[in-house]
This record gives structure tokens, C-alpha cells and sequence, in this order.
């Protein structure tokens, strides 16, 4: 297939890891969606604090901020490392290349900070 | 034959920008998405104010679409993993089809739970005009 044809060694890794982590998010995200969605968000009354306080009691409990960080982690680096392969298609110019990969690792530090920061700090009993 | 040929080529390759695009869409709204989440350490009248904003028919039709490129993305990989790994080689065409099918009822199904349901894009469109119906 076309996008297979300037695979390296460590490009083939990386192609292999694409699908993996696509496999991994297709998964999370269905129980993500029919939790947070369907199990959760269509109790009645769900809005504002018992909302809020769903959600709290939820990211609180350890199973959960591993599952969530987890994704947070793979749907970055899933998402990141496929903009970074479709752009390298279109750009070939060196500088605009560095340019691009150090703004692409500077958003994917910011959002996983800004990710873990959210996901962290909920304790049982206290929020 | 070479028409059919031809034919096949376009169909990958419309699949292979498709999915491009798709996720071009999906990696802002991952970004998007974590950046609104990040409300949640605000405590709640800063997580619901956020939420408020986005409460509006514009953002729920926005959603259903959504929907639509997710499930694109995703059965669209699962296909191409599929062919990678060597399964239905031989039988590609009907693959892909069985690929666009579920596509559209995976789509239509979850589209149509989110239309109906309380609080869903109907029931926000009906408040906008007045709350005719209910």
C-alpha cells in the first residue's frame, strides 16, 4: 500500500505500534463512551453537582486513573505520531521538518501535562 | 477489467484520505477535548460553565459527526490491520464493504440514541424553538 513505501526499521516499529495502540484505543474508547455516556450520563438528573460528583468519585478510585492516564498516553501518541507521518509527506524542507516535530513534541508534553494534571489530584472523600 | 482495476485504486486511495483526514479531525479534538476536561480541577461551577458553552445544537450535530469520523477511523484501521496481517487478502473487496456497512450502522445506531435521547440534539432544538412538542 502507498503508505507503506518508505518504511525504515525503526519506521516498521513504530507502523506496528500505530496498530497496536489503534486496536488498544478502539477498546478503551467503547467502554469509555458507553460508561461515561449511556451508564453515567444518562441517569436521571445527571447534571451539575451529582455530575460533577460522579465523575470525581470515578477518577478517585486508582483502577480508573490508570485506565484513564493509560489512554490519555496511547490516544496522544497515537494521534501525535499519525499527524507527524502525514505531514512528513508534505513537507521535505529540513528546517520546517524540525520546526514541525518541536511543535508537535511541545503540544504532546502540554496536553499529556494538562491530562494528568486533571486525572491526578481526585481523592476518595476529598473534593 | 483495467476499469475495474482503476476503480479498485480510487477506492483505496479515497479510503487512505479519508482516513487521513479523519484523523486530522480526531487529533484536534483529542487536544480540544483535554483542554475542556481540564475544567474539571476547577471544581464544578468552572467545569459547568465550560460544559454550558458547548450545550447547544451547533455542538450536538458537531458530535453526531464526530461520531461518524470516530467509527470511519476506527473500522477503516481495522480493516487495514486486517489486510496487514495477512487475513482476507484474497478477498479484499468484500472486506472493505463489509467495512463501509458496519461503518454506516454503527454510525447510524449511536446517531440515532444521541438525536433521541433527553437533552439530545432534538430536544435542544425543540427548546430553541420554544419547546414546542414536549
Amino acid at each position: 500500500m502507498k503508505h507503506h513505501e518508505n518504511v525504515t526499521s525503526g519506521g516498521a516499529v513504530l507502523w506496528l505500534f500505530q496498530r497496536i495502540t489503534g486496536v488498544y484505543l478502539a477498546v478503551v474508547l467503547f467502554a469509555h463512551v458507553w460508561l461515561l455516556h449511556y451508564l453515567i450520563g444518562l441517569k436521571p438528573g445527571y447534571s451539575g453537582e451529582l455530575a460533577y460528583r460522579l465523575i470525581a468519585e470515578r477518577v478517585a478510585t486508582p483502577l480508573w486513573k490508570t485506565i484513564d492516564i493509560s489512554f490519555l498516553v496511547v490516544a496522544l501518541f497515537h494521534g501525535l505520531y499519525g499527524l507527524w507521518i502525514v505531514l512528513e509527506d508534505y513537507i521535505h524542507w529540513g528546517w520546517a521538518r524540525i520546526f514541525l516535530y518541536s511543535a508537535i513534541s511541545v503540544v504532546a508534553i502540554v496536553a499529556l501535562v494538562l491530562g494528568i494534571l486533571t486525572i491526578l489530584p481526585f481523592q476518595a472523600g476529598g473534593f | 477489467m483495467r476499469a475495474l482495476q482503476r476503480y479498485r485504486i480510487h477506492l483505496g486511495t479515497g479510503a487512505w484520505i479519508l482516513h487521513r483526514l479523519a484523523g486530522l479531525a480526531l487529533i484536534l479534538y483529542l487536544i480540544t477535548h483535554i483542554w475542556v476536561i481540564h475544567h474539571l480541577i476547577g471544581g464544578q461551577k468552572s467545569f459547568d460553565n465550560i460544559m454550558e458553552f458547548f450545550n447547544n445544537p451547533l455542538f450536538k450535530a458537531l458530535e453526531v459527526g464526530l461520531v461518524g469520523v470516530i467509527f470511519y477511523h476506527l473500522w477503516n484501521g481495522l480493516r487495514v490491520t486486517l489486510v496487514d496481517m495477512g487475513v482476507m487478502v484474497e478477498r479484499q473487496k468484500t472486506l472493505f464493504a463489509a467495512a463501509v456497512v458496519v461503518w454506516l450502522v454503527t454510525w447510524g445506531v449511536v446517531a440515532y440514541a444521541m438525536l433521541t435521547r433527553v437533552g439530545g440534539l432534538l430536544s435542544a432544538v425543540e427548546r430553541l424553538g420554544g419547546g414546542g412538542l414536549s
